[in-house]
């Protein structure tokens, strides 16, 4: 009998505890009442939509958006060439250049986030927002060298020594032959990089700077001061939008493969 | 593999210098920053960090807390990771799929949701009140029992992914062998369980534990200005005490920290690799 009821027991509890919270905050948005409270005061979209009345919302959201995508892209204009030139090349100091773009992964936001201030942004005199960017741009590099090293590693190098062997340029060869081919490594690489810095928060914490701030970023600042149910809201809409991205994603990539 | 050098090097330069640039000179300037005193080296500001009773207790506190957090989860990863392996493969894949989900939602999202439950008018308290068990509402939030819980829900499904691919690769009879053979569930599972998914545990235990340690959200959130972690306690020692000297120590001890665990992990996949 104990036997039979621990799989589903242990299941739901685990379940319970892992997503039983998330989907008390989306019960939470749906309130009419004014505090943030559950089981929710009486049903209406007030807060949902007030979520899009905020000013400072809409211009943080537009700087996390533009981080997630420019930083992304950025990451895999620079970390192609890298993965291409680890994986095709006997390259010399092969192992220093790996180290160099995983780094960021290993070391805590907050740190690279306040070294970055200290000794870069401060001294060049860097804008906030170019500040941001070249920090998210860091952040999503080991992961773009990654994820495009896993797809370059699961092609033949062969089929491009061939077309270069048939006459195909070096470039040439690359972009008609590499290039389609690791064409869902790199897509990707840009949903776990734009995922990746749209929910980061340490590394912009230092960085955020007077009206330049990423959303999460404005959300603690927000939940500190008003206790209402717009966060709650807020967290359900962006919550779905992750999980619509990934499922997706999965469904049109086989994402999981590559990550 | 081409043999052109000269090439390989300049595809993969920017990226280098990029990262470079941007992190690593500037890391090692900020480390530098606790070693040095005026003009020289010294050790002075660890002395002096070390000597306060509220950086030994914030230091204490979140070595404690993570231990603790990767303790449990691993006792419940155990558990879990048990079920979901022992599931026919459609409902299995969809139970990974429900694991996983919560690591793609906000971080920020996922721990507010915690302030609706265990908050002063919170679900916790409504039911202690309703019950009898309280008159007033007990004070959850802003402790350590707060923070445990969060980063608990945060990293149990890295331990659990973990522990699900070292559990499929045990030997499909070695746990009914032993069974028939007489012996119990605890001597099963210490006996041959545990040893034959050490790896899955280490590597999960370790994502756990240096994720807990270098947790920023959830100290914030759910500790508040009171019950620091070393992340709040950085960012405080910026932002209000101006203490860059401070900062750079902590710095160093979580950096120590995320490497050792980085090597332990690296050691651990190569001797996987290689076939021990």
């Amino acid at each position: 009998m104990i036997r039979r009821l621990f799989t589903p027991l242990t299941l739901f509890l685990m379940m319970l505890f892992l997503i039983g919270p998330f989907l008390i905050i989306v019960a939470a948005s749906f309130s009419a009442g004014e505090t943030l409270a559950f089981p929710p005061q009486g049903f209406s979209f007030r807060w949902i939509i007030k979520v899009f009345t905020i000013e400072s919302f809409r211009q943080s959201f537009g700087v996390s958006m533009f981080l997630a995508i420019g930083g992304t892209l950025a990451a895999l204009i620079l970390g192609i060439p890298a993965s291409y030139a680890m994986s095709r090349y006997r390259l010399p100091f092969a192992e220093t250049v790996r180290f160099l773009v995983s780094m960021p992964i290993i070391v805590p936001g907050i740190i690279v986030g306040l070294a970055l201030l200290r000794y870069f942004v401060i001294p060049v005199g860097m804008s906030v927002t170019l500040a941001l960017f070249v920090a998210h741009t860091a952040l999503i590099l080991p992961y773009a060298v990654r994820v495009v090293s896993a797809s370059l590693a699961n092609l033949r190098a062969d089929i491009e020594e061939a077309a270069v062997i048939l006459g195909s340029s070096r470039l040439g060869a690359f972009f008609r032959v590499v290039l389609p081919n690791i064409r869902g490594g790199i897509l990707s690489a840009f949903i776990l990089g734009f995922v990746t810095s749209f929910n980061q928060v340490p590394v912009s914490l230092f960085l955020s700077g007077p009206g330049v701030r990423t959303l999460p970023i404005d959300m603690l600042g927000y939940m500190e001061n008003v206790f209402d149910p717009s966060i709650a809201a807020l967290s359900s809409l962006l919550a779905f939008l992750s999980i619509g991205i990934v499922f997706a994603a999965e469904r049109f990539l086989g994402f999981s493969r590559y990550v | 593999m081409f043999q052109n050098r000269a090439e390989g090097l300049a595809l993969a330069l920017p990226a280098a210098l990029f990262a470079a640039l941007v992190f690593l000179v500037p890391v090692v300037l900020l480390l530098s920053e606790g070693f040095r005193n005026a003009d020289q080296w010294t050790l002075s500001a660890y002395v002096d960090f070390f000597s306060q009773p509220l950086n030994r207790t914030v230091f204490l506190r979140t070595l404690k807390l993570s231990a603790l957090v990767t303790l449990v989860a691993a006792v419940i990863g155990y558990a879990a990771a048990y079920a979901i392996v022992s599931l026919p493969p459609g409902a299995k894949g969809r139970m990974v799929g429900l694991v996983v989900l919560p690591l793609m939602i906000s971080p920020v999202a996922r721990t507010y949701a915690w302030i609706v439950i265990l908050g002063r008018t919170g679900i916790i308290n409504q039911a202690l009140q309703a019950i009898g068990l309280t008159d007033e509402p007990i004070r959850i939030l802003f402790s350590e029992t707060a923070i445990f819980i969060g980063l608990l829900q945060l990293f149990l499904p890295l331990m659990i992914i973990s522990l699900i691919s070292a559990l499929e690769n045990l030997p499909r009879d070695v746990v009914p062998a032993a069974r028939v053979l007489g012996a119990g569930w605890l001597s099963v599972f210490w006996k041959i369980i545990l040893p034959l998914t050490k790896e899955g545990l280490v590597i999960g235990g370790t994502l756990v534990f240096t994720g807990s340690m270098t947790a920023y959200i959830t100290p914030a959130i759910l500790g508040g200005s009171k019950v620091l972690m070393l992340e709040t306690l950085l960012y405080q020692q910026v932002t209000v005490s101006n203490n860059f000297v401070a900062a750079s120590v902590i710095a160093f001890i979580l950096i120590v920290m995320s490497f050792a665990a980085n090597i332990l992990l690296k050691r651990i996949a190569s001797a996987r690799r290689s076939g021990k």
